[in-house]
């Protein structure tokens, strides 16, 4: 029996921008099909350039990446990937519905199927009151369930969430990690980043510490206190991230 | 959890779906204005001047003129519904929706393209429709008169989705519109028979590119043009086949549209 390929297999991953910014500094990461995984670092790091480089929403300067076994410039990876990034960014001039309709048939589902799943999503993020209401009317925590619901539309393999609860109030946050444990628990792979570190210990069955463009840590939430002799996930966060851009100073 | 295959046809369908719903839901703006404006022109410098105004190559001014605006309207249509649609699809960050789905580049190009086509061809069937019993004017050869509005339309298409990539502001798009597209088209023979200008002005026109595409939408209506038909067609394939080239170099190769 053939073990299943990660979720997500990253090598060697460069991204240098035209302006000579390099965000991304041969980064390696693999994420095994299943997991709950949290990607933490600070503003700037290259959490959400990995994100947009895994989605081809960038262009990169070398290295490899695989989705499922999959290049992830194939149409089939791509097919397996849902993607919330961190600023709402929807159709102004489509209604919740056509979000959601739309957004179904851009990753190839039947008609029928992308009503049924659109109803679906609306019933779930309690979207009804304003499924027939244009993106820029919703307030943003409609804005923010309607992104969600978008990027789990046509049942990805694969659910990115670049910090999905920033802004969110206690209520829709609760409501949408009982939804991504459930979707969790049936197989899907959740990669989540997030500032909030107690979220992404109660939730983050494997978490990456990422600072400069490189992953400078990775283990359980257990594992990565050991590692760094630390009580909390904070202390860790602030060893792992901070202590070697210190060390670099002093060098 | 879904792991069929891609369907990249259906993303092309749904994207083109897209773009002419936002044609439809900004109707007032997409087609009403530029098929009252257009109207305008033939009714004030037709119907009103042109009776002041002897033949022009042995059609009646008001005749003469109704090739060039519908020509006109249609290629301002194509590249202001292209470029703007682009443009805002780009500064809200909502093409990402696009650009990650498991779409071919061709697919992504042709899909948002294809607003401009779709209102074009609704403005070109609307004034033809109006134009004809206002000015009787006919159509002498239909299947040049399709070839030269299928040109003009991927042209006009093409260009739009390239200035709605490389826009950094809104007022960009309308920049070209205004200080390219619409004076080549003013000079390109829309009003008038480029024979009865003066040289070196009659030779300067034959450097217009936009001249030749009047020329081919002319000869398909009125059956005469300023130039050559076969030139006219082969300077207007040319010039399409570099824009759309151009079009789709940016999104096989994601240069502007992805950092």
């Amino acid at each position: 029996m053939h073990a299943s390929p990660a979720a997500l297999a990253i090598a060697g991953l460069e991204k240098r921008y035209d302006d000579g910014t390099l965000a991304l500094h041969g980064l390696d990461l693999e994420v095994p099909s299943g997991t709950f995984f949290g990607l933490l670092g600070p503003n700037g790091a290259g959490k959400t350039t990995l994100i947009n480089a895994v989605c081809n929403l960038i262009r990169v300067s070398g290295g490899e990446i695989e989705i499922f076994g999959r290049p992830a410039a194939s149409l089939e990876a791509r097919r397996r990937v849902g993607l919330a990034e961190q600023d709402p960014n929807l159709d102004r001039f489509l209604t919740v519905r056509e979000a959601l309709l739309y957004h179904g048939g851009y990753y190839g589902l039947t008609r029928s199927r992308s009503v049924e799943r659109a109803e679906e999503m609306i019933d779930v993020f309690d979207l009804g009151a304003k499924a027939d209401v244009r993106a820029p009317k919703l307030s943003g925590g409609m804005r923010r369930r309607l992104l969600l619901a978008r990027a789990l539309l046509h049942e990805p393999g694969l659910v990115i969430l670049d910090e999905p609860t920033a802004g969110v109030d206690v209520e829709l946050r609760r409501e949408l990690w009982r939804y991504i444990r459930r979707l969790h628990s049936e197989g899907t792979t959740i990669l989540l980043t997030t500032h909030y570190l107690e979220e992404a210990e109660a939730l983050c069955e494997e978490i990456a510490l990422i600072a400069k463009g490189r992953i400078v840590a990775r283990s359980t939430p257990e594992g990565l206190k050991r590692q760094f002799d630390a009580r909390t996930l904070e202390d860790v966060y602030l060893k792992a991230v901070h202590e070697p851009v210190d060390a670099e100073v002093v060098a | 959890m879904n792991e069929g295959v891609a369907q990249p046809w259906r993303g092309l369908l749904w994207l083109s779906l897209r773009e002419c719903l936002r044609v439809s839901k900004l109707w007032t703006q997409t087609m009403l204005a530029p098929v009252v404006s257009s109207i305008l022109f033939i009714v004030v410098f037709g119907l009103s001047l042109g009776s002041r105004i002897r033949e022009v190559s042995g059609f009646e001014y008001e005749v003469f003129i109704v090739p060039g605006l519908i020509a006109m309207a249609m290629a301002q249509a194509a590249y202001s519904n292209n470029s703007s649609s682009i443009f805002q699809a780009r500064s809200d960050r909502y093409i990402d929706d696009v650009l990650a789905a498991p779409m071919h580049p061709w697919q992504m190009n042709l899909g948002l393209a294809i607003g401009g086509v779709f209102r074009a061809l609704l403005i070109g069937v609307a004034l033809v429709g109006l134009a004809i019993p206002l000015t009787g004017v006919p159509v002498e050869q239909p299947l040049a008169l399709v070839a030269a509005i299928l040109l003009l339309v991927a042209l006009f298409g093409a260009l739009g989705v390239v200035v709605g990539i490389y826009a950094e502001t809104f007022d960009h798009h309308t920049f070209v519109n205004n200080i390219v597209i619409l004076p080549l088209t003013f000079v390109g023979g829309v009003f008038y028979s480029i024979e009865i200008l003066p040289s070196p002005w009659e030779e300067i026109s034959h450097a217009n590119p936009v001249f030749y595409l009047v020329n081919a939408v002319r000869y398909g209506f009125l059956g005469s043009s300023d130039v050559s038909v076969a030139l006219s067609f082969a300077v207007t394939v040319a010039i399409t086949v570099a824009v759309v080239a151009w079009s789709q170099y940016l999104f096989s190769t994601g240069r502007k549209l992805k950092p």
